[in-house]
């Protein structure tokens, strides 16, 4: 599986970068930034991403929320959402897989291996249909 | 009731907290004055009175009718102390009490009836918030610039930016690591200040605990390796099973394990040993390493009590402290014996669940 597009909804400047850099370093097209979740719902229809990358604390609206009306809605309902944030609790985590996400990265991610860590929910993903 | 009537009154009026005490008929001999406040009555009017009749003065401050039989209904062994959390609904606040119980009894030491009190604990329940609060920020605030640092330093290093010079490499690792380390140190401290806050849930499992040891002893193979030392694991034939949440107790055999490996000599041999009583099991995890002088064996366990030599190695020296707190919140004991030049032994001793065991080759 290849993945192309990727939506990152993401506050922080400095790691938008580096997902960016790390991501296409490995071959990915293209990575669309969203500064917070409001943008990214506004975003995905256009988008088409492969997979949406969200963090969790964004102004506005944070991420489990968003996660919430993708997941809601039947247009964007069958795009993988995986948590990328520094929310560490346990708690946190079962909640970012509650609102209906794939997986939950916890920062600080390694950059090396970040491709790798989102195939492979990606592929678990689809052979959990 | 003559013990009752010889309570001290006026001090324990002076309380904040709510005493209740009861005959062995379950009716009211004292109330104090700080719990008559709490149910508004005049408590001259309760004296004697069954405890059942203040019923429809405390249902509407619970959260459902069940809850009423916790409050009024007799005590499981009437001859125990007993502590349990109760929530109190004071409108649209919850307070949270603390009900110490306790047999009353005569001068003969027959039980006469029982002894409540009622701690107000909103200040703990407070406090508890605000850690969780400072954890949750520390958390995100502190991980989310260890980020964008080690995501850079590592996308340098995988030459994403172009050849570097060997200078730079050397720098770059010695940046990565110095993270790598930081990294470690917060999870850590957010690790230990969870624990502490008893916001660790541990998922309790019946297990062999030669199971979660053998997974330790796997994941530190390559650090024994690059260290020169041997791991060893022994065990009986058969062992008790333990009731233990078996992540966090692989956490605890790599916190000693990667201790003793740090410690022993090149060439060294770590042992890992397991054996077990009829109502415990234990893992002593043994070096050949350096020892811990007498001295400083008291303060092994206590935060940031580290060697220099383990400091140099990158330990944040709170391995030990968290393991001693999760080793507590499985009710079981952790401690050290050492000699000087000869080496240490780390224990933990768990309680077993009586009749359950597994054998050899089921870990």
């Amino acid at each position: 599986m290849n993945i192309s597009t990727v939506l990152l909804a993401e506050d922080d400047a400095d790691i938008q970068k580096l997902v960016r850099m790390s991501l296409c370093f490995r071959g990915v097209k293209e990575v669309v930034i969203a500064e917070n979740g409001e943008d990214c719902l506004a975003l995905v229809s256009k988008v088409k991403p492969d997979v949406i990358l969200l963090d969790v604390m964004m102004p506005r609206m944070d991420g489990f929320e968003t996660c919430r009306r993708l997941k809601a809605n039947p247009e964007t309902r069958s795009i993988p959402v995986i948590f990328l944030t520094a929310k560490a609790q346990q708690f946190e985590v079962k909640q970012g897989l509650e609102v209906g996400g794939l997986g939950y990265l916890i920062k600080p991610f390694d950059s090396m291996t970040l491709h790798d860590e989102i195939l492979t929910l990606l592929n678990k993903g689809k052979s959990q249909g | 009731m003559q013990a009752v009537a010889a309570f001290p009154t006026e001090i324990l009026d002076s309380l904040s907290s709510g005493i209740l005490a009861l005959d062995a008929e379950r009716r009211i001999v004292f109330l104090n004055r700080a719990l008559a406040r709490r149910l508004r009555i005049e408590r001259e009017e309760w004296m004697g009175k069954p405890v059942g009749a203040l019923a429809s003065l405390v249902e509407p401050h619970l959260s459902s009718p069940e809850a009423l039989d916790q409050y009024l209904g007799p005590p499981e062994d009437p001859r125990a102390r007993a502590s349990r959390e109760l929530v109190w609904q004071e409108g649209e606040q919850l307070i949270y009490l603390r009900e110490d119980s306790a047999p009353l009894r005569d001068g003969a030491g027959r039980v006469v009836g029982r002894l409540y009190a009622y701690h107000d604990l909103s200040r703990e329940k407070e406090i508890d918030r605000m850690k969780t609060e400072f954890i949750a920020v520390a958390s995100h605030e502190l991980r989310t610039p260890m980020t964008s640092i080690k995501g850079s330093i590592d996308l340098l290093l995988s030459g994403f930016a172009g050849d570097i010079s060997a200078e730079t490499q050397e720098l770059l690792e010695i940046a990565q690591k110095g993270c790598e380390r930081l990294i470690r140190l917060i999870n850590d401290i957010l690790d230990l200040a969870k624990i502490e806050a008893g916001q660790i849930k541990l998922k309790l499992v019946k297990t062999d605990v030669a199971e979660p040891v053998a997974r330790s002893i796997r994941g530190v193979k390559s650090f024994a390796d690059q260290n020169e030392v041997t791991l060893q694991l022994e065990r009986p034939e058969s062992l008790p099973l333990v009731e233990v949440d078996r992540d966090r107790i692989e956490q605890v055999v790599t916190n000693l394990l990667s201790n003793a490996i740090k410690f022993s000599p090149a060439k060294g041999l770590v042992r890992v040993q397991i054996t077990a009583g009829d109502a415990w099991v234990q893992c002593s995890v043994i070096d050949q390493g350096c020892g811990i002088p007498p001295e400083e064996l008291p303060k092994v366990f206590d935060k940031f009590q580290q060697a220099a030599d383990s400091r140099r190695k990158g330990g944040t020296g709170l391995g030990l402290a968290i393991a001693q707190a999760l080793v507590s919140e499985h009710k079981g004991k952790l401690w050290v014996e050492s000699r000087v030049n000869e080496g240490s032994r780390f224990t933990f001793r768990l309680p077993a669940i009586s009749g359950a065991a597994s054998a050899a080759g089921s870990a």
